[in-house]
């Protein structure tokens, strides 16, 4: 094809290369760019030898393409035209590709997408949820057309719009069409481009430049280079359209060097221009002329500044000048220059072609049209996605992005790299644009977005992006280079535990210094990471100074081993799974009582935080840390061989009373009998262990571990007074006058929460923790038939299978929410359905209908998810007409409970808090009163058992300073008393494969479960214990210095 | 690039190599970087003798010349190695684990950040992103690309491009 020399000729051209398809032919598009990681070049060569070997080039047109978005699921290629989508692909599936799914029209379930909402196989490609939510438009031809031919870009509609603009258009009218359109700069900074066009149009001077900013580095973003490497035409047209707006008449494409295959689809997408005179003198016939050069960066993150572009252009250091005067008046080589961004270039065309008002009815008020997101980090659809301006930052990660990894809750998304901020969870109702990211604190920057879960620690990330930015400084200007290494010699400080209180306000006060006097956005906007994770996770970085701690497990100095760290109680978990492996099972349960006396019961209910950071969860399934406790305890109770008791401290005279023998109250009591003191628990119920006892039935924890572990506990110069209420056989004033020299108060919660509906107190209704506990002290509850249980937490499961085990009939729960929001642990509701019991979701009880006293029926409404609370959940609403009738002879209501305070008057100088708690100091828990200290339910609500006695200890290590006259603030962070040294047990080799996956409790059977209060769970034998226990990855050995 | 790895270090620069080179870019404006790259790309390294003819030719000062080189993170100073292995410390990288691959290939290859094993065989740096953060974890070894990486499959990776000089 000779060269264009005007529309007509570009028409034809276009015309005479749509006729030229064959409309038969299958066309099989692979995406060769990003995909060519993952083996696509080997995925080509199978289909071209596939396609030979069977005769079939004249019917298969095998298209080799740009990005198609999904990376998450590379390689990947689309079939025209029937729209599938094959992903994952190896070359052995290509040639079944070809006889089924070419040949025969077949589709081939494994290579199409699963959808893990619903788990079924989705085969079109625009039916996938990652596609759904998307409007491509800058993206339109990538995947689509083969990068390095111009002929599929002028047929797919290339170049029409620089027709359109040089024949159609003067110079000022393509200016406003675009000011008009409300496109604002992609690269970062929102410039409205039209407006910029405009100064340098009106800039004087004959010489002027066009310039595209490709120095796409930002980390985590990679949208230019997928437009670059995907469709550089449609870069390049909107430069020309620029340049022809502006005047210029040659211009640079600057793109980093990192990115080779964009710099070799840019110079063949030039080379292809110039030949048809879409590059060069009197393009398309006009008098417009136009001369493009492609320069390569060479590795500087500064060069994407564009004084320091044009610096670098011109054969400089890439160091930034101050502005004005601006590049429209004075840029390269002094002339008026107009600078933009990959993306912006490449929204030129389809804004000249469809018009201004197309572009501006998508998008919000401020910000208009569609953005491309790069998602990377802890999300599943990790890739591109172009959404339109307005969409919520909840829509881009979940419903095209697909959620979190494995589930984990979402913690923050870092928008905008390095010079950008984390919008955290309570903003995913955000919707993305400019002035609304700014508004929390973060940048829309190039658009990336990196996600981060649980797992992630935000001050390593506001040190990690400072070291980058630091790194990156080109050093000119003092702000720059010495504010970022100040603030990251701080934050490198707090990371390693050496944090110091007036840290934050000193990298506050930096930060905006170094906001306000930098020369460039480098240096500028290098404080936003540092300000927006200290806006939002001030908590993380209190804990880092304070506590010492790292809450996410990241900080290696600061982190001995994830499921150590996340114990609230700091039980060596790796140091007692470890003890097991080497079948060392007594050291392994003394390691444990170290921080927590109550082995067999954690064992078997606690809720196990530590296994949701184990680090083998990342690999299949964490350790099974809590049933390995159980084991060692279970053991030593098996064989009667409970150790004496050890005191750290000479046995003393000072007595102190603990008030609630829960597990509040034991461990503060253990900690402080072990360091010598006398104590006194006094317990209100006939039995000890608090909720343990009476809240948790038999099934799940029987009473005689309850009190073994209880009985171990009183080794320890520990006296348990029973049937001693407070306020009724004595109070905290008279414990206090007769000698004692500090009291714990650990009295709970269990205080019913009522429904507030009409009929509540009727014969029949029973609060679930009253009847869990008439059950566990043996009273009489009646033998329900036909009982209902509302609620969501392990206390109404535990009440509805005490029913079933009662004889109940039939058995339903109902629960206001969905599923995943149920508070009750997963394993408890899963055997609960197991046992036959019946859960409703989104159901709310109306009223309860009596009959003479006695509950009858219960009246209830089903409910559909409204909108987002302040909690982040969506609210229930009631769905008008959806009354409905359950029959019942029990109802029990176990919707919530809470401390009752009424032994603790405000006259006697107790305050209480929020839920009806008692109000105690963070750090000492101590309460108004002098000497009274408090902890567990009864200052925090209702939380885990594993929290309650990390509270206990808190208090006894309190209460021991108190008495030996010590601060109670000073160096509070936890200090280990030991570590055990074992090395690393390699699983044997005959077991490694099936060994590799986690141990299944061994249970009661079904049938047999429900016919008493056996203990459902059986626990591990000494084989199981120990291959599980060897399943651990060991990180406290995988520790490096920094 | 002409290693073998024997000789420690490169032998006399013949400097007629970069002739065309600077003939081709002639006198057009800021072309210095570009002749760098090309220079570079000859030798594997910038050196000292080769700048010291493009300032000749270019008319330039060697020191405005090392200005430019020094400040830019691709121009190397000192031979490389045969290989070159580039570990992202990207932001999707590190959220991934990053750093723990960087640790195994340091370990592996008994050399830090920007340094060359002393077989010639292998440079290593970091790279503050590679642009393919849907694969994180990723490293490069020359142009191929390795990802979702976890530090056990680092080894074999390396030993693909025959690595066995240091510690395994």
């Amino acid at each position: 094809m000779g060269k264009l020399s005007s529309p007509a000729d570009l028409e034809q051209c276009r015309d005479s290369l749509l006729r030229a398809i064959d409309p038969d032919r299958t066309r099989v598009r692979i995406c060769m760019t990003g995909c060519r990681a993952y083996g696509a070049e080997e995925i080509r060569d199978a289909f071209s030898s596939e396609v030979a070997r069977r005769g079939l080039e004249s019917k298969v047109e095998i298209r080799e393409t740009g990005c198609h978005g999904f990376c998450a699921r590379a390689p990947v290629i689309a079939i025209d035209p029937s729209g599938i989508f094959y992903q994952q692909l190896t070359p052995a599936d290509v040639p079944e590709i070809v006889s089924e799914t070419i040949e025969r029209q077949k589709i081939i379930e494994r290579l199409t997408y699963p959808d893990p909402l619903t788990d079924k196989r989705i085969a079109q490609t625009k039916k996938i949820p990652f596609y759904e939510g998307q409007i491509q438009n800058v993206l339109k031809n990538c995947g689509t057309i083969d990068p390095r031919s111009i002929d599929q870009y002028i047929a797919n509609g290339g170049y029409a719009a620089l027709a359109k603009a040089l024949h159609s258009m003067n110079p000022d009218e393509v200016v406003e069409e675009v000011k008009k359109s409300g496109l604002r700069g992609r690269g970062g900074a929102g410039f409205s481009t039209g407006m910029k066009w405009s100064f340098a149009r009106s800039a004087l001077g004959d010489t002027k430049y066009i310039i595209c900013n490709a120095d796409e580095g930002d980390p985590g973003a990679f949208m230019d280079r997928a437009v670059l490497e995907g469709d550089p035409h449609s870069v390049m047209e909107g430069m020309l359209i620029a340049a022809y707006a502006i005047g210029a008449s040659a211009g640079y494409v600057y793109v980093r060097a990192e990115y080779p295959i964009a710099v070799e689809h840019l110079l063949i997408a030039v080379e292809q221009a110039t030949n048809l005179g879409l590059l060069g003198p009197n393009i398309l016939g006009s008098d417009f002329s136009f001369d493009l050069k492609i320069k390569e960066g060479a590795g500087a993150f500064v060069c994407g500044e564009e004084t320091a572009l044009m610096a670098s252009i011109e054969g400089r250091r890439g160091t930034p000048r101050p502005r004005p005067p601006f590049p429209a008046q004075a840029g390269l080589w002094g002339k008026p220059t107009n600078i933009n961004n990959v993306e912006t270039y490449a929204n030129v065309p389809s804004i000249i072609l469809k018009g201004a008002p197309w572009y501006a009815s998508m998008g919000t008020e401020s910000s208009k049209g569609t953005k491309i997101f790069s998602l990377a980090g802890k999300i599943n659809n990790t890739g591109l996605v172009e959404v339109p301006m307005g969409t919520t930052v909840r829509e881009v990660i979940y419903k095209v992005g697909g959620g979190i990894p494995n589930n984990r809750p979402f913690k923050a998304v870092q928008m905008g790299g390095p010079s950008g901020g984390c919008v955290p969870a309570k903003h995913l109702e955000l919707p993305i644009d400019y002035g609304s990211l700014e508004s929390v604190g973060a940048i829309m920057g190039s658009g990336g977005m990196v996600v981060m879960d649980t797992k992630t620690c935000m001050v390593d990330i506001a040190r990690f992006f400072l070291s980058f930015t630091q790194d990156e400084s080109c050093g000119k200007c003092v702000p720059c280079r010495i504010g970022t290494k100040r603030m990251w010699e701080i934050l490198t400080r707090i990371t390693k535990g050496e944090g110091r209180e007036d840290d934050i306000e000193l990298l506050q006060e930096m930060g905006q210094m170094i906001k306000d006097a930098s020369l460039c956005g480098l240096g500028q906007t290098s404080p936003n990471p540092v300000l927006s994770t200290i806006r939002h996770f001030r908590n993380e970085y209190d804990a880092h100074i304070l506590d010492k701690h790292c809450p996410a497990g990241v900080c290696e100095a600061l982190t001995y081993a994830p499921c150590e760290n996340t114990c609230p109680c700091r039980v060596d978990a790796v140091g007692y799974v470890s003890a097991i492996a080497a079948g060392r099972y007594e050291e392994a349960l003394a390691l444990t009582r170290l921080n927590m006396p109550l082995a067999g019961v954690l064992g078997r209910v606690c809720n196990h935080p530590c296994e949701s950071m184990c680090k083998r969860g990342d690999v299949d399934e964490p350790i099974a840390i809590c049933s390995l406790k159980r084991f060692i305890s279970d053991r030593e109770m098996k064989r009667n061989k409970m150790p004496p008791p050890v005191f750290l401290e000479k046995i003393k005279q000072e007595r102190v009373a603990v008030v609630g023998a829960g597990p509040a109250g034991l461990s503060a009591a253990y900690h402080l009998g072990r360091r010598g003191y006398q104590v006194t628990i006094y317990e209100s119920l006939p039995v000890a262990g608090g909720m343990l006892r009476v809240g948790i039935p038999d099934f799940r924890l029987p009473a005689a571990v309850v009190e073994y572990d209880v009985g171990f506990v009183k080794q320890h110069n520990v006296e348990i007074q029973l049937n001693k209420t407070l306020g009724k056989d004595f109070t905290v004033e008279g414990l206090l006058k007769q000698g004692c020299k500090a009291v714990f108060l650990a009295l709970g919660a269990h205080a019913n929460q009522k429904l507030n509906i009409p009929g509540e107190d009727a014969e029949g209704v029973i609060p679930g923790i009253v009847y869990l506990r008439k059950v566990n002290l043996g009273e009489q509850v009646g033998r329900g038939q036909k009982v209902a249980v509302l609620g969501g937490g392990n206390v109404a499961i535990d009440a509805a299978r005490t029913a079933l085990r009662l004889g109940a009939k039939k058995v339903t729960i109902l629960y206001r929410r969905t599923k995943d929001e149920m508070p009750a642990l997963p394993e408890e509701i899963e055997e609960a359905e197991d046992e036959g019991i019946h859960i409703d979701y989104l159901v709310a009880p109306t009223r309860i209908v009596t009959q003479d006293g006695h509950v009858k029926r219960l009246e209830c409404m089903r409910m559909e998810l409204g909108d987002y609370d302040e909690s982040g959940r969506r609210r229930p609403v009631p769905i008008k007409g959806s009354e409905f009738v359950v029959d019942v002879d029990t109802l029990i209501p176990a919707i919530g409970y809470m401390p009752d305070l009424s032994s603790l008057p405000s006259n006697d100088g107790f305050a209480a808090g929020s839920g009806n708690t008692l109000q105690a100091d963070r750090v000492t828990l101590a309460t108004r009163v002098p000497g009274v200290f408090a902890g567990g339910d009864l200052v925090t609500g209702p939380s885990m058992v594993v929290e309650a006695m990390a509270q206990g200890y808190r208090g006894a290590v309190s209460i021991d300073r108190y008495l030996k006259g010590k601060d109670l603030y000073k160096d509070r962070a936890y200090q280990p008393v030991l570590r055990i040294d074992i090395p690393k047990i390699e699983m044997e080799g005959e077991l490694t494969a099936a060994a590799a996956l986690r141990a299944r409790m061994p249970q009661l059977g079904k049938k047999r479960r429900v016919r008493d209060f056996g203990e459902v769970n059986k626990g591990f034998t000494e084989k199981e214990a120990m291959r599980e226990a060897r399943r651990c990855l060991r990180c406290d050995l995988e520790r490096k210095g920094e | 690039m002409n290693r073998k790895g024997e000789e420690r270090m490169p032998e006399t620069i013949d400097l007629a190599r970069i002739e065309p080179i600077l003939q081709r870019f002639g006198k057009e404006r800021g072309a210095l970087i570009p002749v760098l790259q090309e220079v570079q790309g000859i030798y594997g390294y910038l050196p000292k003798e080769a700048l010291v003819r493009v300032s000749e030719a270019m008319k330039t000062p060697l020191s405005r010349i090392y200005g430019v080189v020094t400040f830019y993170a691709q121009f190397y100073l000192t031979p490389r190695g045969r290989h070159t292995v580039r570990v992202c410390r990207g932001t999707a990288c590190h959220v991934r684990g990053g750093r723990s691959v960087l640790n195994v290939v340091k370990d592996s290859l008994d050399i830090e950040d920007g340094e060359t094993t002393k077989d010639l065989q292998f440079s290593l740096e970091t790279v503050a992103c590679l642009g393919t953060c849907f694969l994180a974890p990723v490293m490069m070894v020359d142009r191929s690309y390795y990802g979702k990486l976890i530090p056990e499959r680092v080894p074999s990776i390396l030993e693909k491009f025959g690595q066995g000089g240091s510690r395994g």
